[in-house]
């Protein structure tokens, strides 16, 4: 005769159906015959019952419509840097002189139409350049907003600066390097891998590296250093795989991050 | 003398003619966005009912039930052939629950707050037996370790087994095993203590 202690560690296990043939029909058989362990299986079936019964409450419909739109949305981002993504590769690879010369005729058109109205465009630029100051300011006043959702979006207003200064550049980092909530510190990121032409963005991202503790930020900053190419990062990414604790999933997905940019 | 035999069988879910949820991933993957929807009409009720066990949060879940999804469809690629989609789906989910502070579930604060929820009336019973059940259910996990409750209401959720849930909390399968033996033994105390019976 078995250990009942055997037993009584698989009764859960048997009351779910997930053991094999074999040991249900030999766990059955025990059963039959020892009323200790009926007892032990009365009270576990009741635990296991009654998590499992558990009703599961209806979400709102709100859910459904907002992962359409949340999906739309990324449908169309998706797209969007698909096609820009076709569009410099095709003018990266010159397999086309055709639209080469297309361009050229059509860069003297439009220089040619654009100084024709460049005394208008100048008064058009002096009013831009006070909107773009305003909403500098702006930007700058709205992370420090304690709502999370205002700083994203104070965040997702360096999409509309047409000139990004060194001022709103350090905010941002200050912002990835700093802010509480996750999510923020995520737009940030994608605010700054987007000025990834900047030097001083590149260098930032890469001292940021080893001081982010969430996964999330830490996958997230692995595929911009991919995109970018950028080859100075992986001092950074050996020291944050020193990191403890570090998730199972970032220490691969930066283990083959290094090796793609070596 | 009572008889038992093993009845309960389990289901496969990969059935003819029906995508599984593995190969809709990967669809995804491919670029087939609106494949996710699927995946969404399949899973999101019950990520939802997980989320929302174990914070007590109707709205807070609902957002990271849309904060699971973005991330599924934004990390697609780290999604691959031999990823099982469940497991993959509730890593994201409790690391989203980590992100938002809910790790500690500091907040968890059963029986009010459950009240307050469900007042919508958004449970189909209103069954006073069930409701009576449920809330003594909600207060006797409240006395639970975060961990043991975690790992139980991972084990409920029909899709993981041991394997997934394994996979997701980053220990072998052994270890799942016995933590979840573990925290029904624990639950089972406080049942005892409380006087939870099968006929109350």
């Amino acid at each position: 005769m078995n250990d009942c202690e055997e037993y009584k560690e698989r009764l859960a296990d048997w009351h779910m159906g997930r053991l094999e043939a074999a040991a249900a029909e030999d766990m059955e058989r025990h059963l039959n015959n020892c009323a200790d362990c009926r007892e032990t299986l009365a009270a576990t079936a009741f635990v296991l019952d009654s998590i499992n019964n558990l009703q599961d409450p209806e979400p709102s419909v709100q859910v459904k419509a907002d992962f359409r739109m949340m999906l739309d949305n990324f449908k169309a981002k998706e797209k969007k840097s698909v096609f820009r993504d076709r569009i410099c590769s095709r003018l990266l690879q010159p397999r086309l002189p055709l639209a080469y010369g297309l361009l050229i005729l059509f860069g003297i058109g439009g220089a040619y139409l654009l100084g024709r109205s460049s005394k208008q465009e100048l008064e058009g630029q002096e009013l831009h350049a006070g909107v773009q100051e305003q909403k500098q300011t702006m930007l700058l006043a709205m992370l420090d907003n304690p709502l999370a959702s205002e700083r994203i979006k104070a965040v997702s207003y360096t999409n509309d600066l047409r000139k990004v200064t060194d001022k709103v550049i350090d905010a941002l980092f200050t912002t990835l390097n700093n802010d509480p909530n996750v999510n923020v510190r995520l737009s940030a990121l994608e605010a700054l891998s987007a000025l990834g032409n900047h030097p001083a963005v590149r260098t930032g991202l890469i001292k940021s590296i080893p001081t982010q503790d969430s996964p999330v930020i830490q996958l997230a900053i692995a595929d911009v250093m991919l995109n970018l190419q950028e080859k100075d990062s992986v001092g950074s990414f050996r020291e944050l795989l020193k990191q403890k604790g570090l998730d199972d999933e970032v220490k691969k997905k930066v283990k083959e991050t290094i090796t793609k940019l070596i | 003398m009572p008889v038992f035999s093993t009845v309960k069988q389990k289901t496969n879910k990969s059935c003819l003619g029906i995508l599984s949820d593995n190969a809709l991933m990967l669809q995804v993957k491919a670029g087939d966005l609106e494949r996710m929807s699927l995946l969404f009409e399949r899973h999101h009720k019950t990520l939802f009912g997980f989320l929302f066990h174990l914070t007590q949060r109707r709205e807070a879940s609902e957002d990271m039930v849309q904060t699971v999804f973005y991330r599924m469809l934004k990390y697609r690629n780290s999604f691959t052939v031999g990823s099982n989609f469940s497991g993959w789906m509730y890593h994201i989910a409790r690391n989203v629950l980590k992100d938002e502070n809910f790790g500690l579930y500091s907040r968890y604060d059963p029986i009010s707050a459950h009240e307050e929820q469900l007042a919508g009336g958004n449970l189909a019973d209103d069954d006073l037996e069930k409701k009576q059940s449920r809330q003594q259910l909600y207060a006797a996990m409240a006395i639970l370790s975060e961990g043991d409750r975690e790992i139980l209401m991972l084990n409920r959720v029909r899709e993981l087994n041991y394997p997934e849930i394994s996979d997701i909390m980053g220990i072998s399968q052994g270890a799942a095993r016995v933590r979840v033996s573990r925290a029904i033994e624990e639950l089972k105390k406080i049942f005892i203590k409380k006087g939870i019976k099968r006929d109350s």
